[in-house]
């Protein structure tokens, strides 16, 4: 009875180990997984209408302000950061020549890129603008640096006229698309 | 990042051993003492049986609904990158998942009452690991692709993570009872004492990123997803602090748990067997009705809530006095207050996984004639033909599962030959989610008072066993008597 209970393990066993194989796998290349998901969110936006732009009487800047921005700074975020595209678009229905800019400032408040835009009165096209970061555009450690952005709204035109579009107001809108790599 | 640990080291068990959790070769295979696992009502002929301590039982089920190995990891020179994105990322549904069960028998005793001769009881204790993790397809998008490009607009369902995986060890108590020279009806009772336990399910929600009204992209979040564990942290403050690598610590812990020393719960198996004519018999039998409540070691997730941006809005001259410049940490401020990820240790109850068989054999071929009066089986010895023993068998099992997306079922054709009493042969083909090519054969040996059964899954995917969906292997050695001896 031992012996035949033996022969039939044997048996299974031989079966098993007879028929069974396994294409040549490579486990390396996992190694070789890319995984980079593109990150799309908006950053900032200034919205003015007119009657605050006529109602600053200081010639030039009508609002200025620094923002601390540090999203890029972080460990986790700054090691897979590889690219990115901030995208800008300008309306303008005042009937004043704008200046905008957008300045990326260091932690310690030392400038590191700026994108500055002038729009014609109105009635102006939508301004576009897409600033590339990384390769074949900006430094990608500007982003990786940058603690605050400083907004500048200049009025270049008088501060009397208005537009005869309704409601008139001027937008700045932005955002960016960010490609990080996790694996 | 312990619990990240703790998943992917509970993700690397589940595929060395990944599950479906059917052992249709092993239901009504009457011949082995452990098909009374599978249903309590079984037919029992045997005067005790004695499992040997540690291997009467030991089983181990991998499955994956959607990837092989060999679809990933074959040398085909093809860019691995390509096949995660083809195979598994646009590849794979919600339904499709990765399961591992396996099972290992402490010990397992059965006798047959003295007094009542119908009566048969068998206990023992066994521990289950059962894993199973449902492929979160909107999440792993979000992940290999992100927000961005040409997933603008689309609404990641935060719903897809659904995952559920457990170790309990289990000790019961059953009764098979032969009613009539037709009819078996048995019922187990289980208590359940757990070793860990985990479970996210339910959860909905979505994150979408589309044009905005105010800005270029408005982003917006509504979840309500929880993640729960029980007995996790105790495990990972133990491989945190265990430092002298020996792993006494663990076991330690692993041995408490098991004995008592974690969640308890309380469950039960029932089942029949009933023959419509001395030849065809019907049996049933349903598994696992049972809970456990987690009160001990508890540490739960929590993401509710919703939320939706512009990123920094500055309308004027209604912002114009405000001269905060920290916008940016109020905005992440503001999202983390409205969708909070939170932690608590509120207790919960989870429900053990419930199973059903359900089968018609059609006996045939030459019958045994004569019956040993050693035999000892009271249950069959009035009988003037013993009916186990008709050659061969033939029939179909329904087996089915309930899982967190749903019942999951399986169907099985089989046949077995039977040599005497010595020898025993089962081969089922069985059609599932995993596979529409399952052949199984299992064997089972009686040399003497030793039995010995050996079962194997898919045995057309030992051509390529690493493109193959679902692997199982059981096998046990018991001691049976059918005599006084």
């Amino acid at each position: 009875m031992k012996g035949l209970l033996f022969r039939c393990i044997m048996a299974f066993t031989f079966v098993l180990v007879a028929f069974s194989c396994s294409e040549e796998q490579d486990f390396n290349q996992f190694d070789d997984l890319s995984i980079t998901p593109t990150v799309a969110s908006s950053i900032l936006l200034v919205e003015s209408d007119e009657d605050f732009i006529n109602t600053v009487s200081t010639f030039g800047a009508f609002y200025s302000q620094t923002f601390n921005f540090d999203p890029f700074n972080e460990q986790f975020v700054a090691e897979r950061l590889l690219e990115g595209v901030i995208l800008y678009e300008i309306e303008n229905t005042t009937s004043k020549q704008l200046n905008f800019s957008v300045e990326f400032l260091s932690e310690q408040g030392d400038p590191l890129a700026i994108d500055t835009f002038t729009i014609e009165p109105d009635p102006a096209p939508l301004v576009t603008l897409e600033v590339a970061y990384g390769p074949g555009g900006r430094n990608i450690d500007i982003l990786r640096n940058t603690g605050a952005i400083r907004v500048t709204a200049q009025n270049l035109g008088d501060n009397t006229s208005t537009s005869s579009s309704p409601d008139p107001k001027v937008i700045l809108r932005s955002a960016g698309d960010f490609l990080f790599r996790l694996k | 990042m312990r619990l990240k640990s703790f998943f992917f080291l509970t993700a690397i068990c589940g595929v060395v051993s990944l599950c479906a959790q059917n052992k249709q070769l092993l239901y009504d295979f009457y011949e082995i003492p452990q098909s009374l696992m599978v249903n309590p009502g079984v037919k029992t002929s045997e005067k005790w049986h004695a499992g040997i301590p540690g291997i009467s039982g030991l089983s181990f089920q991998a499955a994956s609904s959607g990837v092989t190995v060999n679809d990933l990891f074959a040398n085909d020179g093809i860019d691995f990158t390509t096949k995660v994105r083809e195979r598994v990322v646009d590849g794979m549904s919600r339904r499709d998942d990765f399961s591992v069960t396996n099972q290992i028998e402490v010990f397992n005793i059965g006798f047959r009452n003295r007094n009542r001769p119908d009566d048969y009881y068998s206990l023992g204790m066994y521990v289950e690991t059962d894993v199973i993790v449902y492929w979160p397809k909107d999440l792993a998008i979000l992940a290999f692709e992100g927000n961005g490009g040409a997933n603008l607009g689309r609404s990641f369902d935060l719903g897809d993570l659904n995952l559920r995986g457990e170790m309990i060890n289990v000790f019961h108590f059953g009764v098979n009872r032969k009613i009539s020279n037709a009819l078996w009806i048995g019922g187990r009772a289980k208590i359940y004492s757990s070793i860990f336990q985990f479970q996210s399910k339910g959860n909905s929600g979505s994150f979408t990123t589309t044009r905005g009204q105010d800005n270029i992209y408005r982003t917006s979040i509504a979840a309500d997803m929880q993640l729960q564990t029980s007995g996790v942290e105790g495990f990972l403050d133990v491989l945190d602090e265990d430092t002298s690598g020996t792993g006494g610590d663990l076991a330690d812990l692993f041995r408490k748990r098991a004995l008592f020393g974690g969640n308890l719960g309380l469950g039960f198996d029932a089942g029949f067997s009933y023959q419509l004519n001395p030849q065809t018999t019907i049996t049933g039998s349903i598994l696992d009705v049972g809970f456990v409540y987690n009160s001990k070691d508890i540490m739960n997730y929590t993401l509710r809530g919703s939320a939706s941006n512009e990123g920094l809005t500055v309308f004027l001259p209604e912002d114009v006095t405000s001269l905060n410049n920290d916008l940016w940490q109020d905005l992440v401020d503001e999202i983390e207050e409205a969708v909070p990820f939170e932690e608590n240790e509120s207790g919960y109850v989870s429900f053990r996984p419930v199973k059903a068989y359900g089968s018609v054999r059609y006996d045939f071929g030459q019958a045994e004639s004569t019956f040993s009066k050693d035999c000892g089986c009271a249950v069959a010895v009035q009988e003037s033909r013993n009916s186990d023993l008709y050659r061969n068998s033939v029939g179909g099992q329904l087996f089915m599962m309930k899982r967190p997306r749903g019942v999951q079922a399986a169907l099985t054709g089989f046949y077995q030959r039977r040599f005497g009493r010595t020898l025993a042969l089962k081969t089922t083909y069985t059609v599932d989610k995993y596979s529409l090519t399952n052949i199984g054969l299992g064997l089972n040996l009686q040399a003497g008072p030793i039995n010995f059964y050996i079962m194997g899954d898919n045995l057309l995917a030992y051509r390529n066993v690493a493109d193959s969906h679902y692997a199982s292997l059981q096998f046990g050695f018991n001691i049976i008597s059918w005599n006084d001896n």
